[in-house]
């Protein structure tokens, strides 16, 4: 009996885990329901589908990169207050004289890049394995959803360091939505908060960039997980039904 | 419930005031050159003249908002972003903006030109015929950067 | 092994448990089609691709700083002015095309045309040599997009001009 089975069978470990023997595919499927962590993903899946050939792992990819994204953005809002007057100087201040600052910067800079990248091929793969079709079709949606949030979470972030990449890239990209007919000039103008990107721009781009848009993100990617575990095994299903 | 929750959002978002500009003092009107232009960072544009008005222009491009800025050795607006150009008094010569660039209403407070940010005039679409008659004087300042 | 759950079901009793190696399971010779537990089979493979991830992250961090260039500065537009990456290839087709066109018409088409590709292509065969018209026009559609951004985040310069990446970089990131 290994370590592992006696510290499950303590009264600890069974008031942690309920379930302490890992003797059969049952126990361990019980284990694996009672889990909290392990909840997102299905007991069981086709040996086929989790093989590197079927899956490329961009889902998992792109979630560990969205949890890198957190991790360092949280510690970068230590350092960085909103406005036109400090926020240059709040990354001056951090790549220079804060702990790690620039190699934290750094790792929000590129994990977001690779999230777009991730999120993007994860897309395409999934068009190329049909996984759009019923009954998944929702699923697809949500995904379509989460794309265009990635992307938005990425453009609010990109004006943030208040530098002349970011101040004109989003003049230039906000724009864009002058051109909706009717709309378009209110709609620029609830988005920047006034006619010029400024202070009113850049406070709304943070709430945007560091609440709501990760809360939606989060809040879809759950349904997403969770469909997503409900259809693992519908791919077993067709072929037994095919039978 | 949902069409008053979008309809008091949509007011809660739109932008607070003060923010939209307002009026701005900038000089007097014989200040203001006819031959080139006056750039009034203040007010985020240029004051020029022609044919005894005074023409109040917003430096953002029409297209997707670079500052256009004044091109001394061809006399007109050259942007740099996609090249739209424009003449002296801000009229579409080519590019790929849609329209000229855009004016500000603007009053005359004892004897100092008052433009107001918050009031803008849309430029005339693509297609509307100059007002003024000065064709390029000299080199584009475009070229000379892109080689 | 029964469907019943003996522990559950209200008509039975458990009489004992026999402990020993299922008679499936772990030393059943597996063929392609059998399922197997996630854990550990599929949480391993996500433990290394996560740690592969957060390596490879690590490692750019170190050797590539995050650009910063001048306080902004809403007197001088800098030139070229280049949007992220990602919208490079709007940049590029805003270039050519009328902004209603290339900045409304066509994201718009894009973000409508993949949400509704379920219900447009109501072919149910996933295997790709049954759905070439889908495959192809997805491809196609890849393929210029992709050409438009690398050409609009490397090969344009000052005033949106030609430019060749290796002799000048304007890129940005
Ligand atoms: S922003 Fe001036 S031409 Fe595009």
């Amino acid at each position: 009996m290994s370590l592992m089975d006696s510290i499950r069978k303590s009264a600890v470990g069974r008031s942690i885990w309920r379930t302490p023997k890992r003797v059969t595919d049952r126990d361990r499927a019980a284990a694996h329901w009672g889990n909290f962590f392990l909840h997102i993903y299905p007991v069981k899946m086709r040996r086929e589908q989790i093989s590197f050939k079927w899956s490329w792992f961009l889902g998992v990819a792109s979630m560990v990169l969205y949890g890198s994204l957190v991790a360092s953005g949280v510690y970068l809002m230590f350092f960085y207050v909103p406005s036109p007057t400090t926020a240059y100087g709040d990354i001056i201040f951090l790549q220079t004289n804060v702990a790690f600052g620039q190699y934290i910067r750094n790792i929000h800079r590129w994990s977001a890049h690779l999230m777009v990248v991730a999120v993007a091929a994860h897309m395409a793969k999934m068009f190329y394995r049909g996984a759009y079709k019923p009954p998944r079709e929702f699923n697809w949606l949500i995904g379509v959803v989460l794309l265009i949030l990635t992307l938005l979470l990425s453009f609010t972030g990109y004006l943030l360091p208040w530098d002349q990449l970011a101040y004109w890239a989003i003049t230039v990209g906000t724009s864009m939505t002058e051109f909706v007919p009717v709309i378009g000039d209110t709609v620029r103008a609830m988005l920047i908060g006034g006619t010029e990107v400024g202070a009113q721009t850049l406070l709304r781009f943070y709430v945007l960039h560091v609440a709501v848009l990760p809360s939606l993100l989060i809040g879809l990617i759950m349904i997403h997980l969770w469909r997503w575990r409900k259809d693992s095994m519908l791919e077993v299903d067709v072929e037994v039904g095919n039978e | 419930m949902a069409g008053a929750a979008v309809w008091t959002s949509w007011d809660f978002l739109q932008p607070v005031a003060g923010q939209a500009g307002g009026p701005v003092a900038t000089v007097t009107p014989d200040a203001v050159p006819s031959e080139t232009v006056l750039e009034i960072p203040s007010m985020r544009g240029y004051l020029t003249e022609a044919e005894g008005e005074i023409v109040s222009l917003r430096w953002k491009c029409p297209h997707l908002g670079c500052k256009v800025p004044w091109c001394e050795s061809s006399g007109q607006f050259e942007c740099p972003c996609h090249g739209s150009v424009f003449n002296r008094v801000g009229e579409y010569r080519r590019g790929p903006a849609a329209r000229g660039m855009d004016r500000y209403e603007y009053e005359i407070v004892d004897g100092i030109i008052v433009p107001d940010t918050s009031k803008i005039i849309r430029g005339a679409p693509v297609g509307t015929l100059e007002t003024i008659n000065e064709p390029p004087k000299g080199p584009e300042c475009l070229e000379a950067t892109s080689e | 092994m029964s469907d019943i759950d003996p522990t559950t079901s209200s008509d039975q009793r458990v009489l004992g448990f026999v402990e020993g190696t299922p008679p499936v399971g772990d030393r059943k010779i597996p063929r392609e089609e059998d399922s197997v537990m996630v854990w550990p089979h599929l949480l391993v493979r996500h433990a290394v691709v996560a740690l592969a991830v957060i390596v490879f992250v690590l490692l750019l961090a170190l050797f590539f700083n995050a650009p910063l260039r001048e306080m902004a500065n809403p007197t001088v537009t800098p030139n070229p002015e280049k949007a992220p990456w990602y919208f490079a290839a709007l940049q590029e087709l805003l270039f050519r095309f009328h902004p209603l066109v290339a900045g409304v018409l066509v994201p718009g088409a894009i973000i409508v045309g993949l949400v509704a590709l379920p219900f447009i292509d109501r072919n149910p065969d996933t295997r790709q040599r049954n759905r070439k018209v889908a495959v192809a026009t997805f491809t196609i559609f890849m393929v210029v997009w992709i050409l438009l951004t690398v050409i609009g985040f490397a090969f344009r310069g000052p005033n949106w001009g030609w430019v060749w990446p290796w002799l000048e970089w304007y890129g940005e990131l």
